[in-house]
């Protein structure tokens, strides 16, 4: 399986807009995209390749969204609402599970398909902080999407990262989303170790079986100069996060990222509001030690 | 200093009407509040209106873009912000203070929101100092002086026959240059009317910083047994600014995505796609009214999200007080 | 009236008060320190003396904070809706009005009738708080046009009751109970002919006066939804106007949008309004709410013969029951 959506000349990178261009627009109104390419992940989980397109029907400013940033995606008609964005070289990758009507609408479009976007929104992972850092990326379900997003960035500056490991999960074989990523790419990156467990097994399926939780405790990964990052569903979280403590890490080095209903995403709609922070601006990443300081009501 | 005879109000009036689209308090369909000036309208500067003037700078709906789906294609058409030139007129010192609350919202932290920055750009503020507060005001508790407002374009005085001008920006100048080359004002060495007295009483010292120790509190429990949750308070108030972005269908193919109110006292306001709801019953949506305006904002933003205008006290239906609020946490006992 | 007079009915009603207040306290404890209940929903003073807003209360020594007079105006029963799926027994006072709320939700099967306790009390009409030109002192009010029109001066059911109230489901029935002078000597039903009047009003406009008056009333509406969530009769789990996923209804507060909800609230409220008036009441901006509900209610009367909702439990709604002999013939 070869990464079907990675094609972009890594020799010839295109240059990126930065947070400032994008603030100079208009921030509740879209750029008009289009949906290049759609990926089926799973039953419930497509991937969709957006690009900007300009006056001219071409590609314009490239949209560049930091790992862990957001992107408000809309379907004109339909309603908009905010994903968890993957930068690819020449374009925006955002996978999104079929939960309500706007994503079942989503799940129906084809590619070629005009949407609008907007952002980039949110603070995304401190990257410079992680850098010579062993990094420990745990992710449950539809939860790999935005941790893909630092793996694809810790992938991309290697050098800068210390060793890295993935432990994922989800419920079947099938459920697994980016299996390109998990079984082809990141195996081949070097000091890259990927542990991929899922909570029933079936003929398919001959590594791991067991809940997220159980499996890394079996892992047993070294909290030493160690970064967590770590997304998946509620109850997932809650679990892991025991273990976590039992093996050592700090809350300061446990880091994820909260989901909150949004509307702006640029801090003014009081919709993620939790304490005195907005997710979609202050958010969504947070580490544990922050979200200790927080009124727990997300 | 410069002032114009109270009988001499229409003029005034009329003179500004010239200049922008002028908002007066005024009496429209039996309620009170802040509308353009024209003809037969029945201005009244002498109470505070019921509904806030933040529609002026923030209406209840308003257009951002209209978007257009014909197959795979879509177009979205930004909507102008700008509105024109605006003057509010009359605005009290609370009504001021809220939109300096409004303007910590929408014009700081990284990013802007041009519907209302534009709106905001465009106006010229005028403040009328309060000499008969009303019966629910307690504005003095939230740190604001009813008698002028420092951010005002212009400050009026009651001056008993006369009403005083001040222009405090390059705006206010303007509009009390315009008074004054239409003839309408001349100098008063009158002083202005004191503020009576307040009918409700609060001490908000502290207030802050003693819910920051109360977010488990069983107090919320009992306040929001009697809220309806409905979204009266918060459509009245001058500060609140919660809004939701949704379409307005023109038909299968075209319409306008409007920007509207919207409130935290509503179930959905929070609710995921996924069903997940993070304020599921009227205790959390009722905490985070509260918590928001004397806690939260204030740790954003450096100043209560209330202004002591009392119009939520005046309509809540249930008499859940801001004031009675305060009083109890101030009052509360806190474990440990 | 002279001062003297309007002085005795003021010491006369404080008075009452006072003792119907004791009543209610002593009824409150017995039923919380017994365990009978879980907690209890009255009237309590509160920060100016025309106010007195709902509390809720659920141990003993709370009882105190109870109060009742003539601004106890809250229909308290909405508030029960939070309990609905609770399996906890509340009681809750209710005036004649009031106590039509807990049939609507009884016959709305929103409430277990045996989960209830309801007390009845005497009303002496309530006092209109828009009148108030004295806030610090206490002053003779006029009443609530709702508590001159009013046919339902005592409560229709009840499992106690405080100040030798009458139960009774007779319309027009006269006051009765500790407050039944006052009530009589303040005008309460005495405008009860009146009912319908402002619907007859509007009915008189020509259809460009009709449309342009509610055309400037829905301009108002500001979608706060007061009026919903007070009304007893408005207790769909799921509003259609809290989604707009659908594609229902928009939440664009235009005069279109607004009249939308504004009608489709009267209609669903149909045959159902007990008319207590607190939509009405609540309506930060003044909307004639009622008269909305008072013309449907004329013209189920008219259809289906007269009927008032809220009444008898065992009566169902017209439009909840199917009759040969209905109006309408698609059956």
């Amino acid at each position: 399986m070869a990464d079907p959506t990675n094609h972009a000349n890594a020799a010839n990178p295109l240059p990126v807009a930065t947070v400032d261009d994008v603030k100079r627009i208009n921030p509740l109104v879209p750029m008009k995209a289009r949906v290049t390419r759609i990926i089926e992940e799973t039953s419930d989980v497509k991937t969709f390749c957006v690009s900007t397109i300009g006056e001219d029907g071409m590609p314009a400013a490239p949209f560049h969204t930091g790992p862990g940033q957001l992107a408000m995606l809309s379907l004109p008609g339909v309603g908009e609402a905010m994903f968890s964005a993957t930068d690819a070289p020449d374009h925006l990758q955002i996978s999104i599970k079929k939960v309500g009507l706007l994503t079942e609408q989503l799940h129906e479009i084809c590619e070629g398909q005009t949407v609008g976007i907007r952002g980039p929104y949110g603070n995304g992972f401190d990257m410079e902080a992680m850098k010579g850092k062993n990094v420990l990326f745990i992710g449950g379900g539809i939860g790999l999407a935005p941790v893909r997003s630092v793996v694809r960035y810790c992938v991309d500056h290697r050098e800068d990262y210390g060793n890295l490991h993935l432990i994922y999960g989800a419920r079947t074989y099938d459920d697994l989303v980016f299996k390109y990523d998990l079984f082809e790419t990141w195996p081949k990156v070097p000091d890259f170790k990927v542990s991929v467990t899922v909570d029933r097994g079936d003929d398919n399926w001959k590594g791991n079986v067991g809940f997220v939780p159980a499996f890394i405790e079996q892992l047993h990964p070294s909290p030493e100069n160690t970064v967590c990052i770590l997304c998946g569903p509620p109850i997932m979280i809650k679990f892991t996060l025991g273990v976590l403590d039992k093996l050592g890490f700090t809350p300061e080095n446990v880091i994820t990222t909260l989901e909150m209903r949004m509307k702006c995403g640029i801090g003014k709609c009081g919709r993620c509001n939790i304490g005195s922070c907005f997710v979609c601006l202050d958010g969504p990443v947070f580490s544990l030690a922050q979200l200790k300081l927080l009124p727990n009501e997300y | 200093m410069k002032a114009f005879p109270k009988d001499k109000l229409t003029a005034v009036l009329d003179t500004l009407a010239k200049q922008a689209t002028l908002w007066v308090p005024a009496i429209v369909a039996g309620v009170s509040r802040f509308a353009p000036y024209g003809p037969g309208r029945e201005v009244q500067l002498g109470a505070n209106t019921v509904m806030s003037p933040k529609e002026a700078l923030f209406p209840a709906t308003e257009k951002i873009y209209e978007y257009s789906a014909y197959g795979i294609d879509g177009e979205f058409t930004p909507v102008d912000p700008s509105v024109g030139p605006q003057i509010l007129f009359g605005l009290r010192s609370c009504d001021m203070q809220g939109i300096l609350c409004l303007d910590d919202v929408f014009l700081t932290r990284g990013y802007v929101d041009d519907y209302y920055a534009k709106k905001r750009e465009e106006a010229t503020l005028v403040t009328l100092g309060c000499v008969t507060p009303g019966p629910d005001c307690f504005c003095y508790a939230m740190g604001v002086n009813p008698a002028e407002h420092a951010a005002s374009d212009a400050q009026l005085f009651d001056l008993g026959d006369a009403y005083g001008i001040v222009a405090r920006t390059a705006k206010g100048e303007a509009l009390v240059s315009a008074l004054e080359t239409a003839g309408l004002l001349s100098e008063s060495d009158k002083a202005p009317l004191p503020t009576g007295d307040f009918v409700l009483k609060v001490d908000a010292e502290g207030i802050t910083e003693k819910l920051q120790h109360m977010f488990d509190h069983p107090l919320w429990d009992a306040f929001s047994r009697k809220c309806l949750n409905c979204g009266a308070c918060a459509y009245i108030c001058p500060t609140c600014h919660c809004f939701d972005i949704s379409d307005k269908k023109r038909n299968a193919h075209c319409g306008i995505k409007i920007k509207c109110w919207d409130t935290c006292m509503y179930s959905e306001y929070a609710l995921m796609a996924g069903g997940h709801n993070p304020r599921p019953s009227k205790k959390e949506r009722v905490r985070q009214r509260f918590m928001h305006k004397l806690r939260y904002f204030p740790e954003r933003y450096g100043k209560l999200q209330c202004t002591g205008c009392g119009r939520c006290i005046a309509k809540c239906p249930v008499n859940l007080e801001i004031t009675d609020v305060i009083q109890q946490v101030r009052e509360a006992k806190i474990d440990g | 009236m002279s001062d003297n007079m309007r002085n005795n009915v003021r010491d006369n009603m404080g008075h009452m008060n006072n003792q119907l207040t004791q009543e209610m306290r002593d009824l409150a404890r017995e039923l919380l320190a017994s365990g009978e209940v879980k907690g209890l929903f009255g009237w309590t003073k509160g920060s100016r003396w025309y106010l007195t807003p709902p509390v809720f209360i659920t141990k003993p020594e709370e009882a105190d904070r109870l109060c009742y007079d003539e601004f106890a105006v809250n229909n308290l029963t909405g508030l029960l809706l939070d309990f609905r799926d609770s399996q906890d027994k509340i009681a809750v006072f209710v005036k004649g009005c009031d106590s039509r709320g807990i049939v609507r939700l009884v016959q709305d099967n929103q409430l277990k009738r045996e989960n209830i306790v309801v007390i009845g009390v005497p009303c002496p009409g309530m006092g209109d708080k828009g009148a108030v030109t004295d806030h610090r002192q206490a002053q003779e009010l006029p009443l609530l046009a709702k508590c001159l029109e009013c046919r339902y001066p005592n409560p229709v059911l009840a499992d106690r009751t405080i100040g030798a109230v009458t139960v009774t489901t007779e319309p027009s029935a006269a006051p009765s109970g500790a407050t039944a002078e006052a009530a009589k000597g303040r005008g309460v039903g005495s405008k009860e002919a009146d009912r319908f009047a402002q619907v007859e009003a509007i009915e008189k406009m020509s259809p460009d006066e009709r449309y342009a008056f509610w055309q400037a009333q829905n301009k108002k509406c500001i979608r706060c939804y007061a009026c919903r969530n007070i009304c007893p009769a408005c207790n769909c789990r799921e509003c259609i106007f809290d989604s707009d996923k659908k594609n229902w209804v928009n939440k664009a507060a235009t005069p279109t949008d607004n009249a939308f909800f504004g009608i489709t609230r009267a209609m669903h409220v149909a045959g159902r309004c007990v008319e207590c008036g607190e939509c009405e009441r609540v309506c930060p901006m003044d909307i004639p709410i009622m008269a909305m509900n008072r013309k449907l209610i004329g013209d189920l009367n008219e259809l289906f013969g007269p009927y008032d909702a809220g009444v008898k439990a065992d009566e169902k709604p017209p439009l909840g029951a199917f009759k040969l002999d209905d109006p309408e013939e698609f059956m």
